[in-house]
C-alpha cells in the first residue's frame, strides 16, 4: 500500500505508453509486466481507469484477463456504473500501488475526472509515489499537452501537466496524428515533446525521462523540438522488453515463474474456483 | 426503454406531433454502452427517425452523428437521455458544449426526456449516489426544483433526500421507478406511471419541517383515457 505522505520528486513515477498493453496487445504481456514491476510492493494493488472509453466491458474484461492471473490485486473503477464496493474515490485511490489509465476520448476522460474531482486525487497519488501508467489518452493526460481525436480530427488538448512538454501517441498506428502534432510544434503552439509508436513506453522518475522501453522490435520513440521554426527530431531506440540484452527483467527466471505459478494456483483455489 | 417501460415510451411518443418523429438518443451517462444503443434502436427505429450521439466514439466516424452536434440535435422532435451516472454525463456534455445545445433545444420546444440520470439532469439539483454517500449535484437547471429517482428501489433514498432538502436542497420531486413527471415549461402537468400504484412525491421544507405530499399518478396501462385521443398512429406500431 502506498504511503500517505508525499515522496521526493525523483520517486514519483509515470509510465506513458504510445499504445500497447492489454487493450492493444492481448498476446503480448511485456509492457503490462513491466508496469507491475514498477511498483515496490510484492503483490501490488492495481486499479484500472477505463474512463476514456466509457468503461467498456471489453476493456474491463481484457484488464481482468491480463492481470487476474498475475501477482497483484487487480480492480477496476467505473465512473458509469454504480460501484460494487461503495468505497468513496478519496479512499479507493490512496489504497492503490498502480493506477492504470486506458485509452479512448481524452477530452471526455479529463472532463469526467474533473466532474468527480478525480484529477486532484490523481495528482495526490503521484505525489505519494503511486505509479501512474497508461496508454494513448491514458499516457498523454499526464503531460502538459497531448493530441487527441476526441472530437474527430486530431487537435491539441491540455493534460494534467504533471510532466512538461507534449506527447503524441500511435505514431506508427495512426498516421494522421503525427503531422498535426509536428505542425503545432513548428508554429510554437505546442511545446516540444515525444512521439511514441505503439508498444513504446516512457518511464519518468519525477519529471525526468529515465528509460524508454518497447514490447515490439522496431518500434521507436522520437523527441522533437522546434528551434527557430525548424524541427529537430531525434530518434530514441527503446530497450526491448523480454530480451536479456536490454531488460533486467528479461529472459526466463525460473524462480519468478515458479512464484507466479504458486500465486495462480492459490488464487484459483481461493477465489476463482 | 427501461424494464417494463414501454408504456412510458408510448406516452412520450404520444407527445410528438410528427407522423415519423426524429428522435436522438444520448447514452452518455452509460458511457455509450453498446447494448443500450442497440436497445434504443430496437425500440424506436420502427416508428421514428432514430439516431444517437456518441461522445466516446467521435474519432471513429461510424454510428451516430459525427458532424455538427448542434445542428443535428436542434433538428429533433425528441431528445432521449439514457440512464447511468449523472456526474460523468454532465462532465462529458460540458466538454463537448452539449449542455448549452440542450438548453437551446428545450427553449425551441424539442421534447426532452429520460430515465434516472436522464431525468435528474434537467433539474437544478439532484441527489446522486455513485461512489459513496449520496450528495447534491447541480443539473442543467431547466426545471427550478430538485429531483430524486429510484425512490422505491433504494431503502435509504427517502431518508437521504429528506435530509438533503432539510440541509437546503431546493424543494423537488421524488419519483419511484416506472413513474414519469411531465412538465410544460417549468409547470408539472401530469404524473404518469407504467406500474399500477407507482408514486411520486413533492418534498419540501417549511419552517424547519420536511413535508412529503403524494402526487396523483395516472396508470398508463389502465385505459386509453390516459392518452390524448388523437395520438399518432405510430404509437401502436412501436408497441407491437
Amino acid at each position: 500500500m502506498s504511503a500517505a505522505a508525499p515522496v521526493p520528486l525523483e520517486q514519483r513515477t509515470i509510465f506513458a505508453m504510445g499504445g500497447g498493453g492489454f487493450t492493444m496487445e492481448p498476446a503480448n504481456p511485456l509492457l503490462d509486466d513491466y508496469v507491475l514491476s514498477l511498483a515496490g510492493a510484492k503483490e501490488p494493488r492495481i486499479l484500472f481507469l477505463g474512463t476514456a472509453s466509457g468503461d467498456t466491458t471489453p476493456q474491463i474484461n481484457a484488464f481482468k484477463a491480463r492481470f487476474g492471473g498475475r501477482t497483484c490485486v487487480a480492480e477496476h473503477l467505473s465512473l458509469f456504473r454504480p460501484s460494487e464496493t461503495g468505497i468513496p474515490l478519496a479512499e479507493l485511490l490512496p489504497e492503490q500501488d498502480i493506477l492504470y489509465v486506458g485509452g479512448g476520448s481524452m477530452r471526455n476522460m479529463l472532463a469526467i475526472w474533473r466532474a468527480h474531482e478525480l484529477d486532484a486525487l490523481l495528482v495526490g497519488a503521484w505525489e505519494r509515489g503511486t505509479v501512474l501508467a497508461g496508454l494513448s489518452a491514458g499516457a498523454m493526460c499526464w503531460f502538459r499537452w497531448g493530441v487527441t481525436r476526441s472530437s474527430g480530427p486530431p487537435e491539441p488538448i491540455e493534460g494534467l501537466g504533471l510532466l512538461e512538454g507534449s506527447l503524441s501517441v500511435h505514431a506508427d498506428g495512426e498516421p494522421e496524428r503525427l503531422p498535426v502534432w509536428l505542425s503545432h510544434l513548428r508554429d510554437g503552439t505546442l511545446p516540444g515533446g515525444w512521439a511514441l509508436d505503439d508498444g513504446v513506453g516512457l518511464l519518468f522518475r519525477g519529471r525526468t525521462l529515465d528509460r524508454v522501453v518497447s514490447s515490439r522490435p522496431g518500434a521507436e520513440a522520437q523527441r522533437v523540438d522546434a528551434i527557430a521554426g525548424e524541427l529537430l527530431r531525434r530518434r530514441i531506440e527503446p530497450d526491448l522488453l523480454g530480451s536479456r540484452a536490454t531488460d533486467p527483467l528479461g529472459g526466463r527466471d525460473e524462480a519468478v515463474e515458479e512464484l507466479r505459478r504458486v500465486h495462480r494456483l492459490r488464487r484459483g483455489d481461493g477465489r476463482r474456483g | 426503454m427501461e424494464k417494463d417501460g414501454s408504456l412510458l415510451d408510448d406516452y412520450i411518443l404520444s407527445l410528438l406531433e410528427a407522423p415519423r418523429p426524429r428522435i436522438c438518443f444520448l447514452p452518455t451517462a452509460s458511457g455509450d454502452a453498446d447494448h443500450y444503443v442497440v436497445r434504443f434502436y430496437r425500440r424506436f427505429s420502427p416508428a421514428c427517425e432514430a439516431s444517437h450521439v456518441s461522445l466516446f466514439r467521435r474519432d471513429q466516424g461510424i454510428g451516430g452523428v459525427e458532424d455538427d452536434l448542434a445542428a443535428h440535435l436542434l433538428a429533433q422532435d425528441l431528445i432521449y437521455v439514457g440512464g447511468g451516472n449523472m456526474v460523468s454525463m454532465l462532465g462529458a456534455w460540458r466538454a463537448h458544449g452539449l449542455d448549452s445545445i440542450l438548453r437551446r433545444a428545450w427553449r425551441r420546444g424539442i421534447v426532452m426526456c429520460g430515465p434516472s440520470a436522464g431525468s435528474l439532469c434537467w433539474f437544478a439539483e439532484a441527489l446522486s449516489a455513485f461512489h459513496g454517500a449520496p450528495r447534491a449535484v447541480r443539473g442543467l437547471s431547466l426545471l427550478p426544483y430538485s429531483n430524486c429517482v429510484h425512490y422505491d428501489a433504494e431503502p435509504a433514498r427517502r431518508e437521504e433526500y429528506h435530509r438533503a432538502v432539510a440541509d437546503g436542497m431546493t424543494a423537488g420531486f421524488a419519483v419511484e421507478d416506472g413513474v414519469g413527471l411531465h412538465f410544460r415549461g417549468t409547470k408539472l402537468e401530469r404524473v404518469v406511471s407504467s406500474r399500477p400504484g407507482g408514486r411520486a412525491f413533492l418534498v419540501r421544507q417549511s419552517s424547519g419541517r420536511i413535508s412529503e405530499a403524494r402526487l396523483d399518478a395516472e396508470y398508463l396501462g389502465a385505459a386509453p383515457a390516459g392518452r390524448p385521443a388523437d395520438g399518432p398512429p405510430a404509437r401502436e406500431q412501436v408497441a407491437a
